[in-house]
C-alpha cells in the first residue's frame, strides 16, 4: 500500500475533537471490525462518501503490552472480563480500530458447504450457499493474503499436532489466515509486532482512507435516528480511551446506515433507538456462541512453545460431529492458570511450559441458545445464556480426542482442565475416563470469542431481521453487517464468511445509495 | 447499657478491628491498591508463589502487588469493583472456610503461609462451582502478575524474542493512544526501511527489558 495520506480521507483520533459537531455522508457504518471495515471499503471504492465510526482506539505497536492481562485489559471491551450469566461463561470482544481483527489469531476458514444448507433451511435462505459466497471470498483473500499457515512458521507445537492427527487418521491442514511475511512470534492475541496480521486497522481501513473514506475513532455510537421506514443517521459521543469518559457529541447525517458494531452491540443500538427493526421480536434473541475449551500437553523433549503461529494447525474432521479443533498459543501467564498445584508443586508444573503445547476445540451449539439486553442504560450488554447438555456432551467428546491427539503426537502428560477429572493425565489409559465418564458443562473451563445470532438474517420477515442482502425486514436504508445475522453457527470460525456477507451486502447497497 | 447493646457494640469494634484496623503501609508508588487490598495480594501472592524452589523468586519478590495494581488501573470501574470485590472475599472469607488451627478465622492476610497455602488449596478443590471460580481468578489475577516479571519468563524459557517493527503504511496515519497526529514520527522514506521478513530463531536475542541483566 503506499502512502494512505494521498487520499482525500482522513483518521481522527480522540484529540482531534474540542466541541461537537456533525458529518454528512452517503454511508455511516458503525464498527470498524471485519466486516463493518470490509463494507466501508467497498462503498468508498464505489465513489460513496462513507464515515466509519470507531469506539475504539487506534493500536500503534507501541501501544502493544506484551503481558496478557494488561493486553486484554486495554484492548477487550470490560477489560476482558465480560461474561454470561445463566451458565457463566467469559467472552472477548475488542475494542480498538479493526476490532477483533487486532488481537484474533487471523484465521480464515470459509463456512462449508453443509453448514449453508443448514443455514437455507433453518432461514429459509433462496441465495447464500458456498458458491454464492465464493466470490467474496475470493476477493477478500487476494486483499489480505490469505493462505494456508507455511511450515518454515509452525514451529515444533503446531507440527506435534499434525503429527497427532495423522497418527490417528484424523485429517489436518494448515490454518489459512490473513497474515503476509509471519515471523512466528505467536504473538497474535496480543497485537502483532512483526506487522505481518493483516488485521483490518492496517489493511482495509487505511485502503478505505485512501478512496476518501473518513474515519472517526474513539466515538461511541448511542442512538441510531430514524423516520418512518428510514434511518437518517446517527448520533453519539466521543469517548476517552480506556476511561470511556465521554466528551462532545456528535452526529452523522447518511443516506444508509450499515450497522456493524458486533453481535452484543448491535441488538443494543437498534434496541435502545426505539425498538428499530424489530417486527420479528428477533432483534436481541437467538444469541449463540462457540463455547471453546483447550487442553495442554507437555512433551518430553522442549517444545520452544514461544516460537511457531499463535493457531497454525487445525482439524476440520470433526465438523460434522460438531466441532474444531486448532493449536494454540497465548501468552504464558494465560495458560499457566490452569497449571495445577499451589505453591513450589505449582512452580514446578509451570517448568513444564517448555514442554507444553495446547489444543482447543469449538463446538456448534445448535441448540443451546440465549439472549442478549442493556444493562441499565450501560450501553453493556447482559447476556443471558445457556449450555445445552447435549451441545456441552459434544464439546466433552473433544476434550477425550484432543488426549487422544496428544498421546498419538507422544506426550508425557495432558492436563485436560476438567474438574471433574485428574488434573493431570500420563497415558492414553488414564485419559479414558475423559471418554467413560465424559465431563459435564459445569466440569470443563470454556470460554469463547466467536457469537452469532442476535440480528439473524431470515427470508421470512416474521422470524428475521435482516434479508439476504443484510438489510433490515423493517427499514428501507439500514443494513446490519456482522455475524449477528448468522441464523446458525458456521462451524468454523466466522470471521471470514462474515466479512464475505459484508462485502456482498456493501455492493448491494453502492447499487442503491 | 443493655446486655444487646453491649453485644452489639463489642461485635463493632471487632468488625471495624477485622476489616480496617492493623494493616502496614503500603507501597506508596501503587496507584490502585489500598493498605488492605496490598496486604491481601502480597500474603496470596506469596501462597501462590513461596521463596525458592525451582524458581527461586517470590510473587512478592516478582512484584506481583505492582502488576496487579497496573492491571486494576487499566480495568473500567465496574470491573475494577469486580476484582476488588473478590480481594474482600478471600479476604475474609475465613469466617466461613477458616485455615487449619485454632486461629484459621484470622483474616487471610494475617495467616502464616503454610495456613494460606492450606486456604487456598481449599478454594482450588472445593465442590461449589462458584468457591473455584473465586480461586481461579484471584489465581488469575496472582499468575500472570508473575509472568509479567521478565526474570520469571527467563527462568521457564518463555521470554520474549525480539523483534524489530516494520513500519507499514498505516502508522503514518494513527499516533500513540492519547497523542496528536502530530507526534506520528514516520514518514513515507520509512517504509522503504528493510528489517527482518524471516521466521524468528528460538535462540535469538530477547526482546529489549526481557535479557538477563549483566553479569
Amino acid at each position: 500500500m503506499s502512502d494512505p495520506r494521498t487520499g482525500s480521507g482522513e483518521v481522527r483520533v480522540f484529540a482531534d475533537y474540542q466541541r461537537d459537531f456533525t458529518e454528512v455522508a452517503d454511508v455511516v457504518v458503525v464498527g470498524s471490525g471485519p466486516c463493518g471495515a470490509v463494507a466501508a471499503y467497498e462503498l468508498a471504492a464505489a465513489g460513496k462518501r462513507v464515515v466509519l465510526l470507531e469506539e475504539g482506539p487506534p493500536f500503534t505497536p507501541a501501544d502493544f503490552e506484551l503481558e496478557g492481562s494488561l493486553s486484554m485489559a486495554r484492548t477487550m471491551r470490560e477489560g476482558g472480563l465480560r461474561f454470561t450469566m445463566g451458565t457463566v461463561m467469559p467472552t472477548m470482544q475488542a475494542i480498538a480500530l479493526g476490532g477483533g481483527s487486532l488481537v484474533n489469531s487471523a484465521i480464515c476458514n470459509r463456512c462449508p458447504d453443509f453448514r449453508f444448507q443448514e443455514w437455507a433451511n433453518e432461514a429459509d435462505l433462496a441465495r447464500t450457499s458456498r458458491k454464492d459466497l465464493e466470490p467474496h471470498y475470493d476477493a477478500i483473500a487476494a486483499f489480505l493474503g490469505i493462505a494456508p499457515t507455511p511450515d518454515a512458521v509452525q514451529g515444533p507445537r503446531n507440527l506435534l499436532f499434525r503429527d497427532g492427527c495423522k497418527q490417528l487418521g484424523y485429517g489436518s491442514e494448515p490454518c489459512p489466515r490473513n497474515v503476509r511475511e509471519c515471523r512466528g512470534s505467536g504473538e497474535c492475541f496480543t497485537g502483532c509486532r512483526a506487522r505481518a496480521k493483516q488485521s483490518m486497522d492496517i489493511s482495509y481501513v487505511p485502503a478505505a482512507i485512501q478512496l476518501g473514506a473518513r474515519v472517526l475513532t474513539s466515538v461511541r455510537a448511542e442512538e441510531l435516528l430514524s423516520n418512518g421506514r428510514r434511518v437518517t443517521g446517527v448520533a453519539g459521543r466521543v469517548v476517552a480511551p480506556f476511561s470511556g469518559a465521554p466528551g462532545p457529541r456528535f452526529r452523522v447525517e447518511a443516506k444508509a446506515v450499515v450497522l456493524a458494531a458486533g453481535v452484543l452491540a448491535s441488538p443494543l443500538l437498534l434496541q435502545r433507538s426505539g425498538n428499530l427493526a424489530n417486527s420479528s421480536g428477533q432483534v436481541g434473541e437467538q444469541l449463540q456462541f462457540h463455547p471453546g475449551t483447550s487442553v495442554l500437553g507437555v512433551f518430553p523433549d522442549p517444545v520452544d512453545p514461544i516460537f511457531g503461529a499463535t493457531q497454525g494447525y487445525q482439524c476440520l474432521h470433526f465438523l460434522r460431529d460438531g466441532f474444531k479443533l486448532e493449536t494454540l498459543w497465548a501468552p504464558p501467564g494465560v495458560l499457566a492458570v490452569r497449571m495445577p498445584g499451589m505453591g513450589h508443586q505449582f512452580k514446578q508444573e509451570l517448568l513444564d511450559l517448555r514442554f507444553a503445547t495446547v489444543f482447543d476445540a469449538i463446538a456448534s451449539c445448535h441448540r443451546s441458545r440465549g439472549r442478549v439486553r442493556e444493562r441499565g442504560k450501560s450501553l453493556q450488554p447482559s447476556m443471558r445464556w445457556s449450555f445445552h447438555p447435549d451441545d456441552a456432551a459434544i464439546l466433552a467428546h473433544a476434550v477425550w480426542v484432543m488426549a487422544e491427539i496428544f498421546f498419538a503426537a507422544g506426550a508425557r502428560k495432558i492436563v485436560p482442565g476438567v474438574a471433574s477429572h485428574a488434573d493431570e493425565m500420563h497415558s492414553i489409559a488414564e485419559a479414558e475416563s475423559l471418554r467413560s465418564r465424559p465431563p459435564r458443562a459445569r466440569d470443563m473451563v470454556c470460554a469463547s470469542t466467536h457469537v452469532f445470532g442476535t440480528a439473524r438474517m431470515h427470508g421470512d420477515p416474521r422470524h428475521g431481521v435482516v434479508d439476504e442482502d443484510l438489510k433490515a425486514h423493517d427499514l428501507d436504508n439500514l443494513y446490519v453487517v456482522d455475524t449477528s445475522v448468522f441464523p446458525l453457527s458456521p462451524a468454523v470460525n466466522p470471521m471470514f464468511t462474515g466479512m464475505a456477507l459484508a462485502r456482498r451486502s456493501a455492493l448491494a447497497l453502492a447499487e442503491r445509495v | 447499657m443493655t446486655l444487646p447493646g453491649l453485644i452489639a457494640l463489642a461485635l463493632l469494634a471487632w468488625a471495624v478491628l477485622r476489616f480496617a484496623a492493623g494493616y502496614g503501609p503500603r507501597d506508596p508508588a501503587l496507584r490502585q491498591l489500598s493498605a488492605r487490598e496490598y496486604a491481601l495480594v502480597c500474603a496470596a501472592a506469596d501462597a501462590a508463589f513461596p521463596p525458592g524452589g525451582v524458581i527461586p523468586l517470590s510473587g512478592t519478590q516478582a512484584r506481583i502487588p505492582a502488576h496487579a495494581d497496573r492491571y486494576l488501573a487499566a480495568l473500567p470501574p465496574r470491573n475494577r469493583l469486580l476484582i476488588r470485590l473478590l480481594f474482600v472475599l478471600i479476604e475474609h472469607a475465613t469466617l466461613i472456610f477458616p485455615a487449619p488451627g485454632w486461629d484459621g478465622w484470622r483474616r487471610f492476610s494475617a495467616l502464616s503461609l503454610e495456613q494460606r497455602m492450606a486456604v487456598l488449596e481449599g478454594w482450588a478443590h472445593s465442590r461449589f462451582l462458584p468457591r473455584r471460580l473465586a480461586f481461579q481468578g484471584l489465581r488469575a489475577v496472582l499468575t500472570m502478575g508473575y509472568f509479567a516479571c521478565p526474570a520469571v519468563l527467563r527462568a521457564m524459557g518463555l521470554a520474549p524474542l525480539a523483534i524489530e517493527t516494520p513500519v507499514v503504511a498505516a502508522d503514518l496515519l494513527y499516533p500513540p493512544i492519547g497523542q496528536p497526529k502530530s507526534s506520528i514520527r514516520f514518514g513515507v522514506a520509512d517504509l522503504d526501511r528493510a528489517v527482518p521478513r524471516t521466521p524468528l530463531d528460538p535462540r535469538g536475542p530477547l526482546q529489549p527489558g526481557f535479557e538477563a541483566p549483566p553479569a
